[in-house]
């Protein structure tokens, strides 16, 4: 397993996503956006996905907005959604937890497209995160099973694939799609 | 000194313009009377939500004002996202918190703090850049052309007395999904 992710991957990575999400828009009918950057990030700070969001603050093409919980972060990222604007939602596993009844409401019920990338604090290197110490990681995986959520493990720069894809399940399905980033970011 | 919310209601619905509107809770039966087939979405199922739906909405259309329909109750139970909004700063949002006391739709018990609670002062100190409280349909009346033409974030404490309807006395209207469906189609062309 890689030592870790870097920063600036996952940053072109989005970059990246949202600029098909905008071309997704425009094929359903979207007018072009009202805004210069390529999309938002709603974050409420994970200290696993720290470096990356300390490298959004010093990014012009994302946009980055700190929510007070993890309620109003899903719910502003399905608000975005509705005006036309793509979004990724940028939390750790116990603001999933937090946030459950609005996964509910806002994504599966009301089939809004949120796409997660939670980070799984303190999860060990050489455990499956099912099998971890920690019941906020080991949790996880199940809980979003649970409520049939897609979902897919980042543990390396290889896997990076994964973040466009699982938004674009989100989109597709209308619903709420998960990259859990199993590493922290560098 | 008190409002009906759904004369409060119907001069928003007069006054508008081309306004999104997000009510929630006591506000949405009246609303989906007064505004049956527009520019809306009912924030339903997730009692809290209002005022982050509509900061997300104003954000990606800056172009259209954005009016949150909140209950005190409702803003209660995600209080930050007065923070968040005031540090979004969106010019567009207009954020009235109609103010009962209760939780009408659930029995009317009393919310934490009953009618205490001033929403007006606390979006203030959170850094809205107006809140007024208005008890008197008159003077909501006389305000509200400024108070929808105002650079936002602002807020208004609506002080009011029960509504006629709840959503649990009123059930029906279009499902929330129709709904975000029904407006993401209906904003691509304005």
């Amino acid at each position: 397993m890689p030592e870790s992710i870097p920063a600036s991957l996952i940053i072109d990575t989005l970059k990246d996503t949202f600029t098909e999400a905008r071309v997704a828009f425009a094929a359903e009918g979207q007018p072009p956006s009202r805004h210069a950057h390529l999309g938002w990030v709603l974050s409420v700070p994970d200290t696993h996905q720290r470096t990356v969001l300390a490298a959004l603050d010093k990014e012009q093409a994302i946009r980055t907005l700190t929510c007070a919980t993890e309620d109003e972060a899903v719910t502003v990222a399905a608000g975005l959604y509705l005006g036309g604007e793509p979004a990724v939602v940028m939390i750790q596993h116990a603001g999933l937890y937090a946030s459950v009844n609005t996964l509910r409401g806002v994504s599966l019920d009301g089939r809004l497209p949120v796409f997660y990338l939670i980070g799984l604090l303190s999860r060990e290197r050489d455990r499956d995160p099912r099998e971890s110490r920690h019941s906020m990681v080991r949790h996880c995986e199940p809980l979003l099973d649970t409520f049939g959520v897609p979902h897919a493990r980042l543990e390396g720069p290889g896997d990076l694939h994964l973040i466009p894809e699982y938004h674009r399940v989100s989109r597709e399905r209308r619903g709420p799609a998960v990259v859990l980033v199993g590493l922290e970011t560098s | 000194m008190a409002i009906k919310p759904e004369d409060a209601l119907r001069l928003i619905a007069e006054a508008r313009g081309g306004a999104i509107c997000v009510p929630t809770m006591t506000t949405s039966p009246a609303w989906r009377t007064l505004a049956p087939d527009d520019l809306s979405v009912t924030c339903v199922g997730f009692m809290g939500g209002a005022s982050a739906l509509g900061l997300g909405l104003a954000l990606a259309r800056p172009d259209r004002r954005v009016l949150v329909l909140d209950g005190d109750g409702s803003l209660l139970m995600q209080l930050g996202s007065l923070a968040t909004i005031a540090g979004a700063r969106p010019r567009n949002f207009v954020h009235f918190v109609f103010k009962n006391g209760v939780y009408h739709t659930s029995g009317s018990q009393e919310i934490p703090g009953g009618l205490t609670v001033d929403f007006a002062m606390m979006a203030k100190a959170a850094g809205y850049r107006g809140a007024w409280s208005i008890g008197e349909l008159d003077d909501l009346r006389r305000r509200l052309p400024a108070i929808l033409g105002a650079e936002g974030p602002v807020l208004v404490e609506l002080i009011t007395t029960l509504a006629n309807e709840t959503p649990m006395t009123a059930r029906g209207g279009v499902p929330f999904p129709q709904q975000v469906e029904a407006l993401r189609i209906k904003l691509r062309s304005v």
